[in-house]
């Protein structure tokens, strides 16, 4: 036979050997980091650990979420483990890209070319980081994944050296995207604003009572620069912005990407699975695990916060209009999350959405997430801050909220408006774990407040009286809160298969 | 006008004399011996059929024409020594010719018990090989290993030759079906298992795992023969596993809500005494379901052509509703001599088979033992019952029944083997055969999901698709064969080369929506809703060239040789080649002068060979990175599918075997004992990374395939056993035993670049934590967890025994609460003596492979009865019950099994005193493993534990066969040439200490076998059959 007989190449699927050549081939590389299967698995760990952990959302009756508000988590917990196994999903599919690009050899790729879409895959890449490096602390770091096949053990490395990578990718990523791309592409502005967050995460790590100055300072200056320089303003309505047809406002810096009508494991499922009713679902399915806001976060809303209050959390009774429009609208019948719940089909004009599919492109980092990271990098660690620039990036947002502005700054008003402007948006668990770097007998009081108060409790509310109640008699639903109880466990499967996960963490650089 | 008849009996294969031949005049009573010379005389007329017959011999009749001599050769049947054995590429060989370590099972041995698919019947019957049933459905899977696991990658199935076409090892088709479902076992003539180096290395790169060499009958120089085979099967539901009825339900539910505080059905389960028996789930999903086969066979020919056809049906309706197998089958073999030098042989089968894999694809026996009692199958209305509860958490359960009878997932085979082969005679030594087999194979399936409302399970959404694939491979192969003998010296030398190459095509559309439920092309979906996949071109591909010398002296010395250089498409340009290379010697003792004249010895064979085979086991591709095309909210997107490892090569097998062959007493003895040692390196493997490469090996959304590599070493060292013996032999009473023992001992030698720490894993399901590990020193794949302790039942036992830990080392405190252990939880050993209970305490708990495999034949015959008698058995494996774990606990809304009736119940010591005091409270059942009825599962309870490492051994009567023959003197009156009825059971009974449905579990996967997971059971069956030949 000839020679070529045996050259048998795939007839369905691209072999990376014929691909990354053109531009056109880097787009479609660079954009399945964005959403679908990658990120399928961390979508609903984001939400959960984001809120349930630190006594936002409340549900009780699966195993797995209880043990997060409880406090009670195994190693076995499948959020944790879907979590842990969705973030290094992300990885491998940006490490792939990032990879083949350095190796494409294609004359026709211009070094800006390939920096911009390397750019992109290192921050989505340190996106992923830093939620891991946020929830369980040392993690292994992983740059080829080809390598594990011949060296498959890795150590964890330090945070401190997790938290460096992560800024080495972001600066990269700052320096290379654009100022402007496509709709729900990353701009140099998402990298600027997101290293900004980093420092600030940072600056407390390793320290006690309070921040590294100098990183204090990187925040600012990077949180700043998108403040003052990116063009970009906050969204008009902060009731609109979580609707479909505002997927991708200038104001979303980083969002995740879902498409309607693909199957089970590639679409955006948390309408679904925690709305609390299937008729304002897509495909009219779901509503298993209702998602209950709890009196704490309820406690937080002023009495005019009432718009981000309809926006986030329905009480018993609410109308909502623009859900199940057909029907006439959709009254609640008991207090639940109303982020994420975007409507049915109809609603939405969306014919191909299915339960596996919501069209809803959530953010993972907002505009007014970055202005307040821009007055907590200010403020730093002075007591309390009248400093112009903090208060006005601070305003804007309560001012789109329709709340009076706030006269002075301290962590405690910072903290509880990134709670009420980012609930169910998977932020305060990242906010209290930063906390707990440079004061953690403040965030475990904090956390054993909650229960001692039973503010982790769901509540009734009374539509006509305008009271809401909680039940103050039950014992406390959680253990108590230790420092331990600010870093999640690596899945026990994970730990069988590589024992060395268990040895303390090694250097990194 | 009778006359004198004489002449002279002779052994066909050694021109001796025979004495003591039976010569019987048909339908008379009239008869005559051969005397020790072997000539005989007896009176007949014209016309008569004279029946000659023999102990081990095959019973040749003659018709009496007008000469008055008649010489006569018998050739030999029992002894297994003088059986042909195939060797590949033409040659067949005497067995007592052989060098290499080769087991052989005739047809009509093989239907002894009565199997769907031919691979079903090598249990317990060819020694070195392990045969476990992957699915009991109608047509389902079997997995095979000969001599061990000698490879990870999922595969250990060794190589199909049929008629020459090549039947690649198979893999998991994922449905629990088997690829070698449309082979008819009736079409079998001898199937021959190749099992060392020197066998098989002129098979090359596919058979590293053994190859399994399928001849099917051919027809004879003579008048026609007609013969027809059928038979009806009953087969009975199987033994159920104990799960409540409705009052032990709502009994159960009532003391849970009252401990949970919240409950599911209080006012209709409040008063368990008025209830009945409520729905048995498993009796409703289960049935007695028929089974048939009818095969009409037409064979004659004369010194020229020769030809034999046959026609199949075959239909199994499942034990389970919605599983059924059918099979439509016609063979066609042609043998024609041209002329003197040219000759062509021709095999065709033409194959139609249906499978309805509903009752599998839709998990209808795990649903069964989910669903409750209180839920009817069907209302009055004939409606199918379902959950009513609205309460979220109560999960809802699709009812098993009606899944299975109103959804559709069938798939249609068409397939044809094809092999045309030319001989050509050069001169009486030289001769050349060139051979093109072809295996076309045409699959569609066909499912719809219709929408349905079960209560409160409510699927709204219909749904169907439809799938075609076509996929044809076929091999060219082109050899010279030269023979010559000089005096005492026999050569028998071969070369060749040989191309195989594969082709398909697949094109499959799904649609949901569809406006009813009784329309279900696809057509009739939404085509809004359409996806669709298709492809088109080439597949894998290999060449390679070979040659193989026999040589012989004197008939005592026999040496094999085997150079075979295989190329492979599965690897990268630089890695593509491969060589394997095999050497036999064979030393004939009996015919050494020292024993030629001792009597008691018919046959004595000393064989040893070593030899290196490669196995190229990886699908194609798996050196580049693979992208595939994904749609996301910014449109399309490439997805990175695998990750590559662009230095995967050959696995490569170093092979040791020394066997002894022997025949006693004049063949009343047979035995064959191997022991072998097989040593593989550079292991093919999907490897399971931890899950921070971003791969999996399972099901996990976003992640890549994990890579393909070569993965460390394994040895496996045994031996193989196989005895028959003639117990007694007198005129009306002949008991004959087969006994077949294999052992084989695996060991993990290393695990590449991991070190001592590398290991493969697989997790359950349920727990997510590892249930079997695979490290270096160890078998592979041997379950892996902790060892139950007993329940947390005194105050004494929170002193004595370790509290689990969280990552911290911080026990969980001893507390009812949420959070805490408490009584009723289970106790684990704390084998690292640490004071936790942590991953440190896991331990190895046994292996999935049987120490032992056995098989035990018995055969009585008298007069016209033969009655058969199998049993087959493993010893020293565990099975891991995985499908208690979710059943029997309290905390699952599936926990239905009657062992949870004993729950841990806890008492106060003072009634008075605090429910939440340590030392005031008790089990009242100590010695139980269910945990209590709290809701709290800190101690994570349902680790993989000894609760479900259970001993897997077994001994399973296989069947036992009742034949009659009848009578001669009936059957020449009416022209019949033999006729039998037989009556048979198989799945008789079976010893075992396992407490599930079957202890037999085969698996495609070593990492995760023997994992009990409710998969559907082998029923027990009733068969009448028939046998009658015609001839003219």
């Amino acid at each position: 036979c000839k020679k070529s007989f045996l050259d048998r190449p795939s007839t369905t699927l691209i072999s990376s050997e014929n691909f990354y050549k053109t531009q056109a081939d880097l787009r479609l590389a660079t954009a399945n980091l964005y959403g679908g299967s990658p990120w399928w698995q961390w979508q609903q760990p984001w939400l959960l650990l984001g809120d349930a952990l630190p006594g936002t959302a409340f549900y009780t009756y699966n195993g797995d979420i209880m043990q997060l508000y409880s406090r009670t988590i195994t190693s076995q917990n499948g959020v944790v483990l879907s979590g842990w196994t969705g973030l290094y999903n992300v990885i491998g599919q940006c490490n792939m890209v990032i990879n083949a690009i350095n190796q494409s050899t294609s004359a026709s790729l211009t070094p800006v070319i390939k920096n911009q879409a390397i750019a992109e895959a290192r921050f989505i890449r340190a996106m992923a980081y830093y939620h891991l490096a946020v929830y369980w602390g040392a993690v292994p770091i992983v740059t080829d994944n080809t390598k594990l096949v011949s060296n498959a053990l890795l150590y964890r490395n330090t945070v401190s050296d997790v938290y460096k990578f992560i800024t080495i990718d972001l600066t990269f990523a700052a320096q290379n995207l654009p100022l402007k791309d496509q709709a729900g592409r990353v701009t140099t502005w998402s990298a600027q604003g997101l290293l900004g967050k980093v420092y600030l995460t940072m600056s407390g790590w390793g320290h006690s009572g309070s921040r590294d100055q100098a990183l204090l300072d990187s925040a600012a200056k990077y949180a700043g620069n998108v403040c003052k320089n990116s063009g970009l303003a906050l969204f008009p309505s902060y009731y609109d912005l979580f609707k479909v047809q505002n997927n991708n406002a200038p104001e979303d810096l980083f969002s995740l990407q879902w498409a309607p009508g693909v199957g089970y494991g590639y679409g955006n499922v948390l309408e679904t699975y925690y709305s609390p009713s299937n008729k304002i679902n897509f495909g009219n399915s779901g509503g298993w695990e209702t998602l209950q806001p709890t009196w704490d976060l309820y406690m937080m809303y002023s009495a005019k916060d009432t718009v981000r209050r309809k926006a986030t959390i329905m009480l018993s009774g609410d109308h909502y209009p623009e859900l199940d429009q057909a029907d006439g609208g959709f009254t609640a019948g008991g207090n639940c999350m109303k982020k994420h719940i975007v409507g049915n089909n109809a609603d939405n004009n969306s014919p191909t959405a299915t339960l596996w599919s919501s069209p809803e492109d959530f953010a993972m980092l907002r505009l007014a997430d970055v202005y307040l990271v821009y007055a907590e990098a200010i403020l730093g660690n002075n007591a309390s801050t009248t400093n112009a620039d903090a208060l006005t990036y601070f305003n804007a947002v309560r001012a789109r909220a329709g709340v009076d502005p706030a006269p002075m700054l301290t962590a405690d008003t910072i903290r509880r408006e990134r709670r009420v402007e980012l609930a169910f948006e998977g932020q305060y668990w990242i906010d209290l774990v930063r906390w707990s770097y440079y004061q953690p007998d403040a965030a475990v009081a904090f956390l054993n407040a909650q229960d001692s108060n039973h503010n982790r409790q769901p509540f009734s509310y009374d539509h006509k009286t305008g009271i809401a109640t909680r039940d103050t008699t039950a014992a406390p639903a959680a253990t108590p809160a230790t420092i331990n109880s600010y870093t999640m466990q690596i899945p026990a499967s994970e730990l069988s298969t590589d024992p060395k996960l268990a040895q303390p963490p090694v250097p990194y650089y | 006008q009778t006359v004198g008849i004489s002449g002279k009996v002779t052994d066909a294969d050694n021109a001796e004399p025979m004495t003591g031949v039976s010569i019987k005049v048909k339908g008379t009573t009239t008869g005559a011996v051969s005397d020790i010379n072997g000539n005989y005389k007896i009176m007949a007329k014209p016309g008569d059929v004279l029946v000659f017959s023999f102990l081990s011999y095959q019973r040749q009749e003659i018709i009496v024409k007008k000469t008055n001599v008649i010489d006569v050769k018998l050739n030999s049947t029992s002894s297994d020594l003088n059986e042909v054995v195939v060797v590949g590429y033409g040659k067949s060989i005497k067995r007592k010719d052989v060098t290499g370590s080769i087991s052989s099972i005739k047809g009509n041995d093989l239907r002894q018990t009565q199997p769907t698919t031919f691979d079903q019947a090598l249990q317990g019957k060819v020694a070195g090989v392990v045969v476990q049933q992957i699915s009991g459905q109608p047509g389902g899977g079997v997995s095979i290993q000969i001599r061990g696991v000698s490879s990870i990658s999922g595969s250990n199935s060794p190589m199909y030759v049929i008629d020459g076409v090549i039947i690649p090892p198979t893999s998991d088709p994922g449905n629990g079906g088997n690829p070698l479902n449309s082979i008819n076992p009736n079409d079998v003539e001898s199937v021959d298992v190749l099992k060392d180096a020197s066998a098989t290395a002129i098979y090359g790169s596919q058979a590293t795992n053994g190859v399994i060499v399928i001849t099917t009958k051919r027809g004879k120089a003579g008048a026609p023969t007609i013969s027809y085979d059928g038979f009806a099967e009953q087969q009975l539901r199987p033994k159920e596993l104990p799960t409540m009825d409705l009052q032990q339900y709502a009994t159960v539910i009532n003391a849970r809500s009252q401990v949970w505080g919240f409950s599911t059905d209080a006012a209709e389960l409040a008063n368990p005494q008025y209830l009945g028996k409520g729905t048995d789930w498993q009796k409703a999903l289960f049935q007695n379901a028929p089974e048939q086969s009818h095969t009409l066979t037409i064979s004659g020919g004369d010194v020229k052509n020769q030809y034999l056809i046959s026609s199949t049906y075959f239909n199994q309706q499942g034990i389970v509703s919605g599983s059924e197998f059918t099979r439509y089958s016609v063979r066609v073999n042609l043998d024609n001599k041209m002329t003197d030098w040219l000759k062509l042989t021709t095999s065709l089968q033409l194959i139609h088979s249906g499978q309805n894999q509903n009752a599998t694809a839709n998990a209808g026996i795990s649903n069964a033992l989910s669903e409750t009692p209180n839920i009817p199958v069907q209302y009055p209305d004939g409606s199918y019952g379902g959950n009513t509860n609205t309460e979220g958490w109560v999960s809802s359960v699709a009812n098993p029944v009606a899944v299975s009878l109103i959804t559709t997932n069938n798939q249609t085979r068409n397939q044809v083997f094809a092999n045309q082969s030319i001989d050509i005679t050069f001169t009486k030594d030289l001769s050349f055969r060139t051979e093109l087999s072809g295996n076309f194979d045409f699959n569609a399936n066909n499912s719809f999901s219709p929408s349905y409302t079960f209560g409160t399970v409510v699927n709204g959404t219909n749904g169907g698709g439809q799938g075609e694939s076509q996929d044809i491979s076929w091999t060219l192969r082109n050899f010279l064969t030269y023979n010559h003998s000089f005096n005492k010296f026999k050569i028998n030398a071969l070369a060749g080369h040989e191309a195989s190459s594969d082709w398909n095509e697949s094109v499959s559309a799904n649609r949901t929506n569809y406006p009813s439920n009784n329309v279900t092309s696809v057509s009739a979906g939404d085509p809004v809703s359409a996806t669709n996949s298709g492809n088109v071109g080439l597949g894998g591909a290999t060449e390679s060239y070979y040659s193989r010398l026999n040589l012989s002296w004197d008939d005592r010395y026999l040496i094999t040789g085997t150079v075979r250089n295989d190329g492979s498409s599965n690897f990268p340009a630089n890695n593509r080649w491969a060589l394997s290379y095999s050497g036999a010697f064979a030393w004939k003792i009996s015919n050494e002068a020292f024993l030629k004249n001792v009597k008691q010895i018919s046959e004595l064979k000393l064989r040893l060979s070593y030899g290196l085979t490669n196995n190229q086991n990886v699908p194609g591709n798996s050196y580049v990175g693979l992208l595939s095309t994904q749609v996301n909210g910014l449109g399309t997107a490439e997805f990175q599918t695998q990750l590559p490892n662009p230095k995967i090569k050959w696995e490569q097998t170093d092979y040791y075997d020394a066997g002894i062959d022997g025949s006693f007493f004049n063949g009343r003895i047979n035995f064959s004992f191997d022991v072998y040692d097989r040593l593989t390196n550079g292991l093919l493997l999907r490897e399971p990374l931890p899950i921070y490469s971003g791969t999996t090996t399972g099901y996990s959304p976003g992640a890549m395939a994990a890579p393909y590599a070569n993965v460390g070493s394994m040895r496996n060292e045994g031996f193989d056993f196989q005895i028959s013996t003639t117990n007694i032999s007198n005129r009306n009473f002949i008991w004959r035993s087969d006994f077949t023992l294999s052992r084989n001992v695996n060991k993990v030698l290393s695990l590449g670049n991991g070190g001592s720490d590398a290991s493969l894993t697989a997790s359950d399901g349920g727990s997510g934590q590892v249930a079997e590990k695979t490290v270096v020193g160890q078998s592979i794949g041997e379950f892996y967890g902790y060892v139950f302790d007993g329940v947390f039942a005194t105050p004494k036992d929170f002193q004595t025994h370790a509290l689990p830990a969280n990552q911290a080392g911080v026990p969980y405190p001893i507390s009812p609460n949420s959070g805490g252990i408490w009584y009723g939880d289970r106790m684990f050993k704390d084998l690292n003596g640490d004071g936790i209970i942590d991953s440190k305490d896991e331990t190895f708990l046994g292996s999935p492979l049987p120490k032992f495999q056995y098989g035990i034949g018995n055969t009585f015959t008298y007069k016209g009865f033969d009655l058969n008698i199998f049993f087959s058995g493993d010893y020293g494996n565990k099975v891991f019950n995985e499908v208690s774990v979710s059943h029997t606990d309290p905390s699952q809304t599936t926990a239905w099994f009657t062992s949870v009736l004993n729950y841990s119940r806890l008492a106060l010591v003072n009634p008075n005193g605090s429910a939440s005091d340590v030392n005031n409270v008790y089990v009242t059942n100590p010695h139980t493993n269910i945990v209590s009825l709290r809701n709290d599962n800190t101690n994570e309870n349902n680790r993989p534990s000894t609760i479900y490492i259970q001993d897997g051994s077994f001994l399973k009567c296989k069947n036992i066969k009742l034949t009659y023959h009848l009578p001669e003197g009936i059957l020449s009156k009416i022209h019949v040439h033999s006729a039998q009825i037989y009556a048979n059971v198989t799945n008789v009974f079976t010893i075992t200490k396992y407490v599930g449905m079957d202890p037999e579990i085969g698996s495609w996967n070593p990492l995760q076998a023997g994992w009990d997971q409710g998969y559907y059971p082998q029923p027990r069956g009733f068969t009448i059959g028939a046998n009658i030949t015609l001839n003219k």
